[in-house]
């Protein structure tokens, strides 16, 4: 079963990431997919992610799925115009990519080539609507194409966004662009995100919540302070505070594992995406521990 | 206004340090509020030059200097000045710049200042850009605010992820562009209407360079 057809017949997914590498050895990453081979339903690939120049999503896309694994396509405007992201989106499809998520993309000045013009000829929502044309057989200018696309549509939306309403509004705008799934910046007030569901719920897309693992109380609090709509619950940095140094990262995987099992068994989301970040070879202990594999 | 800034001084003089003359242009617009162009700024380079042994057969402060014809006019008594120098140094915006290159094709012209922006002066030289003049004006539906210019992504649609705090992740001092729209239409209670709103892509045609306004002269041809 695709993902697209687990998540459309109400079916739990979990999906996590893989960076591409930056040079041309994939050894790494191929490593990290066949990790993830068999315990989650897709792998998104990150494109140019934190806009730090690496081997491009599509390419990566293509290794996941030699390697068995299906791929969602991560797609930003930040480094092609509407003419470049076509052109990929058509090239993608032909190679048999299926997921794709379009996002707008971190600014050039988060990443290592602070000097390049960035680009957003379109955004996030301009690009959703692109890709729903596309699904139509028709490009952005409505221009026939020969042989359309097929693709399983996804976004992003930030529950835990400060103020929230702006954050709902364009999560309503991406729906109305064709959004079919959504996965979610990452979680930890389990609370809060069920709030989230209760509005989320009103619309026909899917919702895959997003979850990162924490290292230890450090790491929380500079999630907390420096990176804009991750909220950590003091509770939880309370707990991997208590736990100590040495214990700190099991905690935190016992977190992660106990947020999926409370999202599946309280069916608060569709799914959870694993946003391992650095420890990808943790996943499957979490997932064990969720009592998922 | 278009707003500028000086050149360091060093990067000038390695352009200019063959030349022994000089005449020395500002503006009386843009230029002068910005403190790049006006008569205080062209006795200082006026002196500078002359510190490094360099002669300033004159200067002059033009009224507009993007004003092709009216420049033209107000130089014409400077005329004996300006052929006597080797060189021109102009102190206003680009445009400034090649309005006397467009006027003394014999002559090297260099800029004194960089070009910017389009800016609004919100406190004695203090600018901040609101307009990055895209050529089809899209503020009736953002609440007079552009989130084009003012947002690092000209999002269209609502603020972005890096959004924290009301605050842009790209400019932490800034307001959310999309913030202050969305502020802005609730107060003026509209937010039904933004909510409603789906901007079409941007039509990037419309600022095709070099861009030109012949209207009225088209108009007189019919």
């Amino acid at each position: 079963m695709t993902f697209r057809e687990k998540l459309e017949s109400g079916k739990f997914v979990i999906t996590a990431e893989a960076g591409p590498p930056k040079g041309t050895d994939i050894s790494e990453m191929v490593h990290h997919i066949e990790l993830l081979r068999g315990k989650v339903d897709a792998i998104n690939i990150t494109d140019n992610q934190s806009a730090v120049m690496r081997m491009n999503s599509l390419s990566g896309c293509v290794i996941c799925l030699q390697y068995g694994v299906e791929p969602v396509l991560q797609m930003t405007c930040r480094d092609r115009n509407r003419i470049g992201l076509q052109s990929d989106l058509l090239g993608a499809y032909a190679l048999g990519i299926r997921n794709v998520l379009c996002m707008t993309g971190d600014h050039v000045s988060a990443g290592d080539h602070k000097d390049a013009k960035p680009v957003y000829d379109i955004e996030s929502v301009g690009l959703l609507r692109v890709v729903s044309g596309l699904n139509e057989g028709k490009d952005m200018m409505g221009n026939a194409l020969k042989g359309k696309t097929d693709f399983f549509i996804g976004a992003v939306v930030t529950p835990e966004a400060n103020p929230l309403e702006p954050q709902l509004m364009k999560f309503e705008k991406k729906i109305k662009a064709g959004a079919r799934f959504f996965q979610t910046q990452a979680v930890y007030d389990m609370e809060r995100l069920k709030e989230f569901m209760r509005f989320a719920r009103q619309y026909p897309v899917k919702i895959i919540a997003g979850l990162v693992v924490l290292k230890s109380a450090g790491m929380a609090n500079f999630l907390n302070t420096n990176v804009p709509g991750i909220r950590v619950p003091q509770e939880l940095i309370d707990e991997l505070k208590a736990a100590g140094k040495e214990k700190a990262l099991d905690t935190g995987l016992n977190i992660t594992a106990r947020h999926i099992r409370q999202i599946y068994e309280e069916k608060i989301c569709d799914g959870v995406h694993i946003m391992a970040i650095g420890m990808e070879d943790k996943v499957p202990v979490i997932l064990e521990r969720a009592g998922l594999i | 206004m278009i707003i500028t800034k000086k050149k360091d001084f060093q990067e000038l003089y390695e352009n200019i340090k063959g030349y022994k003359s000089f005449f020395l242009l500002g503006c009386s617009e843009c230029a002068t509020l910005c403190g790049t162009g006006g008569e205080p700024e062209l006795k200082e380079m006026k002196e500078a030059l002359e510190s490094l042994g360099r002669e300033v057969t004159g200067t002059f402060v033009a009224k507009t200097g993007c004003q092709v014809l009216g420049t033209k006019v107000e130089l014409k008594p400077f005329k004996e000045a300006i052929d006597k120098a080797e060189c021109i140094i102009v102190l206003s915006c680009g445009a400034g710049t090649q309005t006397a290159v467009e006027l003394y094709e014999d002559k090297p012209v260099y800029p004194a200042n960089d070009s910017m922006f389009l800016g609004n002066m919100t406190r004695l030289q203090m600018f901040d850009e609101r307009c990055s003049l895209c050529g089809k004006c899209i503020l009736d539906k953002t609440g007079g605010i552009c989130p084009l210019t003012t947002c690092p992504k000209g999002l269209l649609h609502g603020p972005c992820g890096g959004m924290k705090d009301g605050h842009c992740e790209v400019s932490p001092e800034l307001q959310c562009a999309w913030v202050r729209i969305y502020e802005r239409m609730k107060r003026l209670n509209k937010l039904d209407e933004l909510r409603n709103l789906m901007m079409e892509p941007k039509e990037w045609s419309q600022s095709q360079k070099p861009r030109r306004q012949y209207e009225k002269k088209e108009k007189t041809k019919k």
